[in-house]
């Protein structure tokens, strides 16, 4: 583990340096309130195990900058999106946080794993830049985040009430495993709903650990699960886990309910669990595929990438971009954040979007979603 | 009680991945006194390489799949067998007469490229594998067998007891053994030190690369990483096992896998690195030659 230290150790001077580079190469260059285009930084995970959900959050907001520009842009200047991978570890986030801030954006707008948005949010903060996170849901960001921080998506502590009212009165489960990975997320959410559904009283919390993710064979886990005679397993944990957790379940013959967080609603873990994913639910906040009023973007987004579908979180990074335009629009670049603090209430593709003291949405309404046909759809009991 | 069968049954499986590609390890070990530690990165590339040939298949046919999966083994073991003999010539045989630490250095670096090679190739994210493995079940009681996970079983056994056949019937096999006893008395013996040692790593990759596919087929989930892990494991399982001894690897393969599973069952699966690797110091301080080490260790 040594030469992995060592391994971090030349990335950070890499970066580093690099860093101070760019911090040159833009003193040189003019500041924010004049011409030029207006950056706005995504800081998104474009390599690991989560690049694909990082791919396709950059990609919605790529969809809501050329609509602007196509517009007009704003007061006649251009958005232009600076891409920064965050890898979806804390180390790289940091470093991402910090090139952006010196590539000179007026503004962030992205995040997926809670785990890295934590340590970028006071680096982002620092600078005065708004950080408006579209997938990034543990609380912490936005209690801890001076008023800083802003959500276009919901909060764990919001999902996991809203998963245990859903696993105990819709599912009418009365055992219930919860399952997550460690990750500052998945943690987060499994505890928030093991707490709602001891709360509640009308079912019990049979099971609540950890398992590692990156093993490839989670039947020992499953096999224990499967002792204990939940009704439903709920894993918060993230997409790639999910896929096979589905795939061994069936191979082990299991018949407890499966329900997965909203980082399971990603179209990769029904490829690797193929059919066996059929009749798995998700808690999440709407999907661009439930969402009548995202099929505009939907139909753009997929002209925009030769077809490709847009990710859970993509309409929520369109609509992130959009408010920080809005918010530019209204108050220029200056201020940023106590614009947004200010906005009044936006129509977004996701619903409507103003945020409170905090930076949170005031009103964001979890739904559960089902796999059918290999496709998300909403559920129905 | 079915719990603990269930528990074996899942070990099992794991254990002969680890198996396979332990004996990589140990035959290395046993010729060069290195610990190849690319070897991991060669399991992942095979995997990568027999999922370039199933790209596209699609379960119509049962002959076909059944063509393509044989045809995805071999380009899984095949890319991985030339890939280890490359990677001897390229970057340890130069090393051979520095220090020994080079030599481990050299093997670490090339561990490195590899991944970061498949994870700029891959885009780092994870690839699926086509569902063809049928998924009808041998047993289908409280305690669940697949057929798949038999005939992978079955496979990893049949090419461990041939690997066996050819080290003990084999005059290359032989020559193997030599080698690993004593190599400059081998020299002397008129042996072509460089040829066994070359096919010492193409047969150990081959096995890797094998695996590599077989892992992919059952998990159908694969990444630029899965060999680190897996890859540490098995070196466990070979250092176990007295490293340098092939039944030894075989068996500690197996060992760790039910170690692996019946830690996840029993305590919790967050403590399975823990438990697994204390086995492993364990072993070291209470028996340093390994399971089977005695002098044998010494030995292919």
């Amino acid at each position: 583990m040594a030469s992995w230290s060592r391994r971090m150790l030349v990335a950070h001077c890499v970066v580093a340096l690099s860093g101070l580079a760019v911090s040159i190469s833009a003193c040189k260059k003019s500041g924010g309130d004049e011409g030029g285009p207006i950056k706005i930084g995504v800081p998104v995970p474009l390599s690991g195990d989560s690049a694909s959900a990082g791919q396709d959050i950059l990609a919605g907001a790529k969809v809501a900058a050329a609509e602007i520009n196509e517009a007009g842009g704003i007061k006649g200047r251009k958005i232009e999106i600076v891409e920064a991978d965050d890898a979806c570890t804390p180390q790289q986030s940091a470093q991402a946080a910090q090139k952006l801030v010196n590539s000179g954006v007026v503004a962030a707008a992205g995040g997926y794993c809670s785990g890295a948005a934590v340590p970028a949010a006071p680096i982002f903060g620092r600078a005065n830049v708004p950080f408006v996170l579209d997938a990034s849901t543990n609380p912490v960001l936005t209690d801890d985040g001076q008023g800083k921080v802003f959500r276009t998506c919901g909060r764990d502590d919001r999902q996991g009430e809203f998963a245990a009212k859903f696993i105990v009165d819709t599912l009418h489960a009365k055992r219930v495993a919860i399952l997550h990975d460690n990750t500052t997320y998945a943690k987060g959410l499994a505890e928030a709903a093991a707490a709602s559904i001891k709360k509640n009283g009308q079912a019990e919390v049979a099971y609540l650990d950890a398992l590692t993710s990156g093993q490839s064979d989670y039947t020992p886990v499953l096999t224990k699960i499967a002792g204990l005679k939940p009704d439903v397993l709920y894993f918060t944990g993230y997409f790639a886990e999910a896929g096979l957790l589905l795939k061994q379940r069936k191979q082990l013959g299991l018949t407890f309910q499966m329900v997965g967080g909203d980082a399971t609603t990603d179209a990769s873990a029904l490829r690797t669990a193929g059919d066996t994913a059929e009749g798995f639910i998700a808690t999440t906040a709407p999907l661009p595929t439930t969402l009548p009023s995202a099929a505009d973007f939907v139909r753009r987004y997929k002209a925009m990438n030769n077809g490709g579908e847009p990710g859970p979180f993509s309409a929520y990074e369109y609509d992130a971009i959009k408010v920080l335009a809005k918010a530019i629009d209204k108050g220029g670049t200056t201020d940023l954040i106590k614009t947004l603090h200010g906005l009044e209430e936006q129509q977004g593709i996701t619903g409507s979007i103003a945020f409170d003291d905090k930076g949170d949405r005031k009103t964001l309404n979890f739904i559960a979603v089902t796999v059918q046909g290999g496709k998300y759809t909403a559920y129905k009991p | 009680m079915t719990d603990f069968l269930q528990y074996l049954v899942n070990g099992l499986t794991i254990g002969t991945f680890l198996a396979l590609i332990a004996l990589g390890y140990s035959m290395v070990y046993g010729v060069l006194r290195l610990i190849n530690f690319a070897h991991g990165d060669v399991f992942m590339v095979g995997s990568f390489a027999g999922l370039a040939v199933l790209t596209g298949a699609s379960s119509s046919a049962p002959a076909t799949t059944a063509l393509l999966i044989a045809g995805a083994v071999l380009a899984g073991s095949l890319v991985s067998g030339v890939l280890g003999v490359g990677i001897m010539r390229i970057a340890y045989a130069p090393l051979l007469r520095a220090p020994k630490i080079s030599l481990l250095i050299g093997a670490i670096g090339v561990s490195f490229a590899l991944e970061e090679a498949v994870k700029l190739l891959t885009h780092a994210g994870f690839r699926s594998y086509p569902h063809v493995l049928p998924q009808t079940m041998l047993l289908s009681g409280p305690v669940r067998i697949s057929y798949s996970q038999v005939v992978l079983v079955l496979l990893a056994l049949g090419l461990m007891f041939g690997l066996w056949a050819f080290i003990t019937r084999t005059v290359r096999g032989t020559a193997m053994r030599a080698l690993a006893m004593d190599s400059d008395a081998a020299r002397l013996m008129g042996i072509d030190v460089e040829r066994v040692v070359l096919t010492t790593f193409f047969i150990g990759s081959v096995l890797a690369g094998t695996a590599g596919v077989m892992y992919g087929l059952y998990y159908t989930q694969i990444n630029f990483a899965v060999g680190f892990l897996v890859g540490l494991r098995a070196f466990t399982a070979a250092v176990l096992g007295g490293i340098g001894n092939m039944v030894g690897a075989a068996v500690a393969g197996i060992l760790i896998g039910l170690v692996q599973s019946f830690a996840a069952g029993y305590v919790s699966s967050r403590w399975a690195d823990v438990i697994i690797f204390g086995v492993l110091i364990g072993a070291l301080v209470l028996r340093p030659h390994g399971l089977f080490g005695e002098r044998v260790a010494e030995r292919v």
